[in-house]
């Protein structure tokens, strides 16, 4: 669509004060965030005599990060390939929830249909139950469909969300009816509607779904553990824990793994965060 | 550079020193202490063990039991995460596919035995003729079931505790190491003597968590630490239980012992790191603690046994032993238990001591682990003597928290009195044993 | 019959067919939703009914795991436990993100960067994060400790504290939840149009009329989405228990830090009492059943919808 538009924050330059009030916010605040993955860092280059210093060691004095790498992948050879398998859940899970949650979304914001609420108020509440509840359940049902330590059972239960499609509806309701009206008289079905109008003014919404449901994805850890711990499906979550054993926890290589793991979901925030002030160009349409 | 290259040296020493060790072993010295067997018949088995490194080691096991034993046999073994391996096996036991053969511990193993889960084992043994009387009652009495006290693991390891001692912090303090014959009183003087405020040194950290802590010393009286064997009352409340408890927290009032909070948690790595970080000159740790000490520590030091109490002259040591065990309903329960006798044999548990860190539960192969270790300069004999008098683990998960925590909070870190501390745990663990025992 | 049948399905041919879309639209979605969730959980709740130890055969007992609930001091210690973490922790967690977002949607040189920085939290393995807050709240070695020690309350022990771990707990759920909302904030930001503040500036309208006259409005229905979902949340802390208090307490002194999630996870895979811990979710899920369903009713006096047909 061309209605894409660089769009600037809609606010007036602030004063030299308030700006100097807010960087002094953000920042304190920063410093509180990035803490732990500074820590995550810093120990993932640590040798293992420096593991244990009082008071906390920042910044390691020999570091030895590629020997820590060398280390993890001797220990797990296999690591890159729970990264892979990763990946594969990963985009498995947030292209099917593309596909079924803007769809549901959809159809709930704007094509009433009898019990509409009551369904939705339904699929709220599965996200209500805790997973701790569900965990054999879950694994017994899979079982049952014989889906157990396959790609299967890590990406299918996956694909559908209640979760993702609440988000999505808050969004598409609060697109202006008028577009979708217009092109409605033009003959265009929903799907059509769906795919060239909607999905297109929702970019920021679209950018925080998939920021969400990706991370969610790549860090999510019961549940592949439960239904699909085999060497082949193994993801990266599962690799990580298993460095640490009964007696042992080498947290360097425990940080190191877990920063391995972290980096690619920097940069996908850090690629897609572009669009949250890219917004939508929906000046022609309302005022 | 030189630093580098001394390390490349070391790394290559330590890399070769197996394959020395090897050498230096005579081949089969006489009968072995446990010999394997061949299966009857071949089949499939799944197995599941909770560390990688294990996994490791006991993979080539199989392989060795599969080339000699069993041709034909396949194994099919499964890592799951420490932190969730009992939660995935009561996962995998609900839907009824419990491995055939996998790792147990002894405060878990109730739960299993009392639901009539796990391979009666004793019949194998003795028909193997497996004299179970030489593993040490306290490795294997937490894992006998039943009328008879049959056996119903086969011990893979053992870790026992020992005082592990700053001796730069005894030297700068002008304090004598300490030995074997060593008295509470000894201990007490010595955490007071190396206890430096100004330089924020605590003389010592003994009392937390299960293993490494207070019940060590509840056990020096004689006394049988939280609950007696077989799960019939909780004996926090006991004498020796309160002589114990009231000696650490003497030492504790006094500021030769930091509190909970202060050393960052009740997991015995926190108070083992707090020894790493020369914060406190004495600390209680496991066996399994050597290759970590070895690794990290960048002062001098030694282990000790853990000082005897005055009256009984005891020195006792908790002893955990991680065990095979072998699912009631498995399919094949003839070759798992062929799979479970050969791992435990002599010739099955060679691959553990070769690895060295844990110490194999055969007794014939003490020196071999001892010596995996190579030249540290460490009297890790002293662990194998602690096997001696030691106690079997007999609490178990469902009162972890209380007495693995929330007691030892409450007593060095709340200030609350031994007598209400320990009251308080018992009132809990008592809702907590089986109704017969109430 | 059949009149009355279409009736309900819609009025006219027109609505009809909009109906027929609505449910082929959203089918795919709440039947996988369904299949795969929602039948564990009905399996969950008929253990509710049972005693159940995952070994031997599953007994029916009836309302007995209900009535035990009533009379377990644990249990209502769980709620209250979770019922005070939500009242410190979900307004916090909304002000602050939708304060973080405000700011961070400005023209402000290094955006890019805090705003990757604030979203760090949600992506940072847990384990680095368990270790870096035990460490914060660390008597003397730690940050708070270091901090406090000059008011001398550099030993206090905020994890073995009976009365004060709720406080860490809080701070790390808001810590967590943060970057989490500002992404959502964010994105709802941009949803507003720009017109809409230059015609307020044009009235002569300030800085705070407009955030409070333009933004605040424009952004309810993700305000909504968040507050929805920050409840939910709410009644299901268990992470952040463990992450605060795995090194130290499990649960806290005496179940002081023990959430209804944290409570269940006890009573079914710790105690074996599957059952038990069935009927736990089921009470958990019932009452974040009911505080949804109240905001869903509430949210028409406050949720301002664009357009759309919301009823």
């Amino acid at each position: 669509m061309s209605a894409w538009r660089q769009q600037e924050p809609a606010y007036t330059d602030l004063s030299l004060p308030l700006k100097l009030l807010t960087y002094l916010i953000l920042v304190a605040g920063a410093v509180i965030m990035v803490l732990p993955f500074v820590w995550m860092a810093s120990t993932a280059c640590k040798p293992p005599p420096e593991l244990a210093t009082l008071p906390i060691r920042w910044i390691p004095e020999n570091p030895m990060c590629l020997q820590n790498l060398a280390e993890l992948y001797e220990t797990s050879p296999n690591f890159s390939r729970y990264m892979l398998n990763s990946a594969i859940l990963t985009i498995g899970r947030t292209v099917g929830q593309l596909i079924t949650c803007s769809l549901a979304a959809y159809g709930f914001a704007r094509y009433p249909f009898p019990g509409r609420n009551v369904v939705f108020a339904l699929c709220i509440g599965l996200l209500m139950v805790p997973f701790q509840a569900i965990i054999i359940p879950e694994y017994l049902l899979l079982r049952q469909l014989d889906w157990l330590n396959s790609f299967r059972a890590l990406i299918i239960p996956g694909i559908f969300s209640a979760f993702a499609m609440f988000l999505l509806r808050q969004a598409f309701l609060q697109i202006p009816l008028e577009l979708e009206e217009s092109a409605m008289i033009d003959g265009a079905n929903p799907l059509q509607i769906l795919r060239h109008i909607t999905l297109p003014l929702s970019g920021p919404a679209l950018a925080a779904f998939a920021v969400i449901t990706i991370q969610a994805a790549w860090n999510d850890f019961l549940f592949p553990l439960v239904v699909a711990n085999s060497p082949d499906t193994r993801v990266v979550t599962i690799g990580i824990s298993l460095l640490q054993g009964e007696r042992s926890t080498p947290w360097n290589l425990l940080m190191m793994g877990s920063f391995l793991a972290t980096v690619p979901m920097l940069l996908l925030f850090v690629v897609l965060q572009r669009y949250f002030i890219e917004g939508v160009a929906m000046s022609g349409v309302k005022g | 550079m030189l630093r580098r290259v001394t390390l490349l040296i070391l790394v290559m020493l330590l890399l070769a020193l197996p394959a020395l060790a090897q050498e230096a072993t005579p081949e089969a010295a006489g009968t072995p202490a446990i010999a394997p067997q061949a299966c009857e018949q071949p089949g499939s088995l799944t197995m599941w063990v909770w560390d990688e490194n294990w996994a490791e080691v006991i993979g080539q096991a199989i392989e060795a039991w599969q080339a000699d034993y069993c041709p034909g046999a396949e194994v099919d073994l499964q890592v799951q995460p420490w932190g969730q391996y009992w939660d995935l096996l009561k996962t995998n036991v609900a839907g009824g596919d419990m491995p055939d053969v996998f790792n147990m511990s002894q405060d878990r193993f109730y739960f299993y035995a009392s639901n009539d889960a796990l391979l009666d084992l004793q019949p194998y043994f003795d028909e193997a003729g497996v004299d179970t009387s030489l593993w040490g009652s306290g490795m294997i009495d937490p894992y006998r079931w039943g009328d008879n006290q049959d056996l119903y693991a086969g011990p893979v390891n053992w870790d026992t505790i020992a005082i592990f001692y700053n001796k730069d912090l005894f030297d700068a303090a002008g304090v004598e190491y300490p030995t074997a014959e060593w008295t509470w009183d000894d201990f007490a003087e010595a955490a007071a003597a190396l206890t430096d405020p100004e330089n924020d040194v605590y003389g010592a950290a003994v009392y937390a968590e299960y293993q490494s802590g207070y019940p060590n010393w509840i056990a020096a009286t004689g006394t049988t630490p939280i609950v007696e064997a077989g799960r019939t009352r909780c004996t926090l409340t006991d004498e020796g239980s309160l002589e114990a408890l009231n000696f650490l927290k003497g030492l504790y009032d006094e500021g030769y012992m930091p509190s909970v909070s202060v050393v960052g948690g009740t997991s015995p790595d926190d108070a083992f790191n707090f020894w790493l970080a020369g914060k406190v000159a004495m600390v209680a740790g496991g066996s399994w603690k050597l290759p970590e000490a070895i690794e990290k520590a960048t002062f001098d030091w030694d282990v000790v046994q853990l000082p005897r109490n005055p009256e009984t002259g005891r020195s006792r040591s908790i002893v955990h032993s991680v065990g095979y065990v072998a699912s009631a309903n498995t399919e094949n329960p003839d070759l798992a238990a062929n799979l479970i006798l050969y791992l435990v044999s002599d010739e099955g548990q060679k691959f553990f001591a070769d690895a060295g860190g844990v110490a194999p539960a055969n007794p014939a192969l003490q020196q071999q682990w001892i010596d995996s270790f190579g030249d540290a300069g460490v009297n890790i004999q002293t662990f194998v003597d602690a096997l001696q008098d030691s106690q079997g683990v007999t609490v178990f998960d469902e009162i972890w928290d209380k007495i693995n925590t929330e007691l030892v909070v409450n007593i060095f870190d709340q200030g609350m009195s031994v007598e209400d501390a320990a009251n308080d745990a018992c009132e809990f663990i008592n809702t907590q044993l089986p109704e017969q025992a109430q | 019959m059949l009149t009355s049948f279409l009736n309900w399905f819609g009025r006219t041919p027109l609505t009809r067919r909009r109906a027929l879309w609505g449910m082929a639209l959203v089918a795919p979605n709440v039947l996988g939703l369904l299949f795969f969730f929602g039948i564990p959980v009905l399996m969950a709740f008929a253990t509710s009914l049972q005693q159940w130890n995952a070994i031997k055969p599953p007994v029916f007992v009836g309302l007995e795991n209900f009535m035990r609930l009533a009379t377990d001091p644990a249990f209502w210690q769980a709620l209250f436990n979770t019922l005070k973490l939500m009242a410190m922790v979900t307004w916090a967690e909304i002000v602050l993100a939708l304060i973080v977002a405000v700011l961070l949607n400005q023209r402000l040189r290094g955006r890019a960067i805090l705003r990757t920085v604030y979203f760090l939290p949600v992506v940072t393995s847990t384990v680095a994060a368990a270790i870096v807050w035990a460490w914060i709240f660390q008597p003397r070695y730690g940050l708070i400790g270091n901090l406090l020690a000059p008011f001398g309350l550099g030993d206090v022990g905020w994890l073995t504290s009976r009365d004060l771990v709720l406080h860490p707990i809080a701070a790390v759920t808001v810590w967590q939840r943060l970057g989490f909302d500002m992404v959502l904030f964010l994105a709802g930001l941009q949803t507003i149009p720009r017109v809409l503040y230059e015609a307020a500036i044009i009235d002569g309208a300030n800085r705070w009329q407009r955030f409070r006259h333009v933004t605040l409005p424009l952004l309810s229905p993700t305000t909504f989405l968040v507050v929805v979902l920050s409840v939910i949340n709410g009644f299901q802390i268990f992470d952040q228990v463990y992450i605060m208090t795995a090194r130290t307490t499990r649960g806290g002194v005496g179940g002081s830090a023990t959430t209804l999630a944290y409570f269940l996870y006890q009573s079914g895979f710790i105690r074996s009492e599957f059952g038990y811990a069935s009927a736990i979710a089921l009470v958990l899920f019932l009452i974040t059943l009911g505080v949804t369903v109240l905001q869903l009713r509430l949210q028409r006096r406050w949720v301002y919808y664009e357009a759309g047909e919301q009823r």
